[in-house]
């Protein structure tokens, strides 16, 4: 009976599912990008590394830093929406509510 | 406003005092390091449990970013602890909320905080950065390849007449060979630095130049035959590779302690 229903309406289900199917990956790909601060931590040790080799002035370090900077805060933030772990900020000992 | 009030008021929960944690040492007395703590000189002091200690400073509840003026001050304390101590550093930027919540870390971390302690006695470790000037190597593998030597003097001689798929031929070769080089150098140097060193470990590389991001693992009485052996490959390879040379750093990249760490609210 399922699947007789299934086929019988699937020119109509079929493309609910799919859009939703679309949309749900959709989400997490976003969610992914918008989350992940790899790519940002590699910047930021290329601009070290440029500075390093004397490719540029610490006026320029410094400027492009802060926009490092910005970018991580925006991950952070997103990273607490969708209440994930973010790298820094107070934290405690798993279990143990000594503070309590 | 300062860089440090921009991320406190940034920061919702700013009043109360935490303790900015910076390395875990054996040492069963409190101890004070000096006001050279993050966030423009903070009394650097530790906080005890048995025979271990955290070195630590006070701070606000905040979020540090990785600044170089940040990641430089937390470098610095660790710098100065391992002058004196073994130490087993923790990451940039981690926060407790109080002492007691310290002493909870060292306790129930103990035994792992013991056998790492024993383990990394006396060690430290050295980074190593190899980059490469492109033009450079493709010179010496001209002159050492007969083969990609010959497709070029055809290709340079018959500049007109020289077809695209001449030149696809040649890139590819000196693409492979190039591959084959940087493997060789990278083997290389490993090979000459096994004897004055306990382990090593290859990071990620930076860049489009950098060939080798390693990091090593040394004994303290190793330290000068290490150096000597780093300044002696640097000057076999003086005319292809820039050798960038970092250290003693406290053993970042083999202590792989996973805390078990939860946000504080």
């Amino acid at each position: 009976m399922g699947l007789l229903t299934n086929i019988l309406l699937s020119p109509f289900l079929g493309p609910v599912w799919a859009s939703k199917w679309t949309l749900d990956k959709v989400d997490r790909v976003v969610r992914e990008e918008l989350t992940d601060d790899t790519p940002i931590k590699e910047d930021l040790m290329k601009l070290q590394m440029e500075l390093e080799m004397g490719e540029i002035d610490d006026a320029e370090y410094v400027k492009r830093e802060a926009e490092i900077m910005r970018r991580l805060r925006e991950v952070r933030d997103w990273r607490e929406q969708y209440g994930m772990s973010i790298g820094g900020g107070p934290v405690r000992v798993a279990g143990e509510n000594e503070t309590e | 406003m300062t860089a440090e009030s921009a991320i406190a008021a940034a920061t919702e929960a700013a009043s109360s005092e935490g303790k900015y944690v910076y390395c875990i040492i054996r040492h069963d007395r409190s101890r004070e390091f000096g006001e050279i703590g993050i966030g423009s000189g903070a009394r650097v002091y530790t906080v005890n449990h048995n025979d271990l200690a955290a070195v630590v400073s006070d701070t606000p509840i905040v979020i540090y970013d990785p600044t170089r003026e940040n990641v430089l001050a937390h470098e610095f304390v660790n710098e100065t602890v391992m002058r004196e101590f073994t130490l087993i550093p923790m990451s940039f930027g981690t926060v407790f909320r109080s002492e007691k919540d310290v002493q909870t870390l060292l306790k129930s971390t103990y035994q792992a905080f013991t056998d790492v302690l024993d383990k990394m006695q006396d060690k430290i470790e050295f980074g190593l950065k190899i980059l490469w000037d492109r033009d450079k190597v493709v010179a010496a593998i001209e002159r050492e390849n007969d083969e990609i030597r010959r497709l070029k003097d055809e290709i340079t001689r018959n500049a007109a007449s020289s077809t695209y798929f001449a030149r696809m031929q040649l890139g590819r070769l000196v693409e492979a060979a190039m591959e084959e080089a940087s493997n060789r150098y990278v083997t290389d140097i490993h090979e000459q630095l096994k004897d004055v060193s306990v382990a090593s470990r290859s990071n990620k590389v930076i860049g489009d130049r950098m060939i080798l991001n390693a990091a090593f693992l040394v004994d303290r009485k190793d330290e000068k035959p290490f150096d000597e052996k780093v300044k002696a490959i640097s000057l076999q390879y003086e005319d292809l590779l820039t050798f960038k040379y970092t250290g003693p750093w406290p053993p970042y990249n083999f202590v792989n302690i996973k805390l078990k760490l939860e946000k504080a609210t």
